[in-house]
């Protein structure tokens, strides 16, 4: 059983609906199960037919959910760095730094900052609290990234770090002497704060690399795109050393059909499930027929969630 | 004859204390403008997206704020007035004395 489970693949192939249903799986188990979202577009209080929202919830026996929100993260973010600033800063340069502070907060990538910032402090925080945390993801570019952020970061930092140090280091040697600027830089705040953050990321990255804590699941369906594309993502994860727990294939035709249409769908079908099959053939596999209508309500998870054996 | 070695040792170490450690000599304001052109470096890394330049951490700078925002706005003016860059640059060059 694994601590921290991802669930991703291409859009609109079931990722939440499978997501919800193994969470459903796992608590039913015994397991204390966390299900979050990382989509900004959340469907999970959709599917469990209820109101999620950014604060932990109980959803069932066992099961809590949580919706990440980006806005919510950065808006917290800015008023706990503003509240610092009124300790530190005059209000005449707080006035000042307004317009830079509102031009950093809408600059592209905060959002997904703010996006990984909550991963991180989720996979740091809480994996002691439950048994099994399940991430149910956006659309495969936007997971991998994400997941890759650990890693370029650690390495941005590093050289913010260096470049910090260095000047602190100069800055010290240059005023001796003068009391008040050496004071000033000889327990340097900003060094402390890149120190601690690439802490939190490092730690991060030991989780999700570390193969008897974390996996990724992908989610797909027996057409040309999401084998390709699920192929792409399996390489592109493997570089960066987090492990493929298993395929889920979603929305399988059933074998007892008469119309001719569908029996012609049914055709193209077994072929993509043999590429499936040999593609990804020394992985766990598992199938989730298509319903004749939608997956929605508990009732519908459970009978899901009966599919799955205790393998990922 | 010893002792005039002595002397001259001591000479020389007092005046090597005194360059190295005193803050009105030329080598520690030297020193000081290395300082200040990496404080700005470290500046440009955290900020530099006030001046254009697309960084992947900008959203992670602003918590460092509260310690950098009394410099940053004066960095700020100075990085975009070419002028001051230029002459900056120039006074590195100390012609005088």
């Amino acid at each position: 059983m694994k601590n921290i489970v991802f669930f991703g693949g291409k859009g609109g192939v079931g990722k939440t609906s499978s997501s919800a249903s193994y969470s459903l799986f796992c608590a039913q188990r015994g397991y204390k199960t966390l299900i979050v979202s990382t989509d900004p577009a959340h469907s999970l209080g959709d599917i469990f037919e209820v109101e999620i929202g950014n604060k932990i919830r109980e959803l069932d026996n066992n099961l809590f959910g949580l919706e990440i929100d980006p806005e919510k993260a950065s808006d917290d973010y800015i008023k706990r760095t503003k509240a610092e600033m009124r300790k530190t800063l005059s209000p005449i340069i707080i006035e000042e730094i307004e317009r830079q502070i509102d031009a950093m907060v809408v600059s592209p990538g905060s959002e997904e900052a703010a996006i990984f910032d909550e991963l991180v402090k989720i996979i740091i925080n809480y994996t002691s609290d439950y048994d099994v945390i399940i991430f149910d993801t956006a659309p495969t570019g936007h997971t991998i990234r994400l997941l890759s952020l650990p890693e370029l970061m650690g390495a941005w930092m590093d050289s913010l770090i260096s470049s910090r140090r260095e000047a602190v280091e100069l800055m010290k040697m240059s005023t001796v002497g003068n009391k008040e600027l050496h004071d000033k830089y000889t327990n340097d705040p900003v060094l402390n704060i890149l120190m601690r953050r690439k802490e939190e990321y490092e730690k991060a990255r030991e989780i999700l690399i570390d193969s008897r804590k974390a996996c990724f699941v992908f989610v797909l369906n027996p057409e040309k795109l999401p084998i390709i594309e699920t192929q792409k993502a399996i390489s592109i994860l493997a570089k960066y050393g987090i492990q493929i727990g298993g395929v889920i294939i979603n929305k399988v035709l059933p074998d007892d059909i008469s119309d001719e249409f569908l029996l012609k769908r049914k055709q193209t079908e077994r072929f993509y499930m043999e590429e499936i099959y040999r593609k990804f053939k020394d992985m766990i596999l598992m199938e989730i027929p298509l319903f004749p209508d939608d997956i929605q309500g508990k009732l519908y998870l459970e009978k899901v969630s009966l599919l799955y054996t205790d393998v990922i | 004859m010893n002792n005039e070695r002595l002397m001259k040792t001591l000479d020389f170490t007092k005046e090597f204390i005194k360059g190295a450690f005193s803050a009105d000599y030329n080598s520690s304001r030297i020193m000081r403008v290395e300082a200040y052109e990496k404080l700005d470096n470290f500046m440009i890394l955290c900020y530099g997206e006030l001046l254009g330049l697309p960084l992947p951490s900008s959203y992670y700078s602003i918590e460092l704020l509260p310690y950098l925002a009394e410099d940053l706005t004066t960095w700020e003016k100075r990085m975009l007035d070419r002028k001051e860059v230029l002459s900056e640059r120039w006074g590195k060059y100390d012609w005088c004395c």
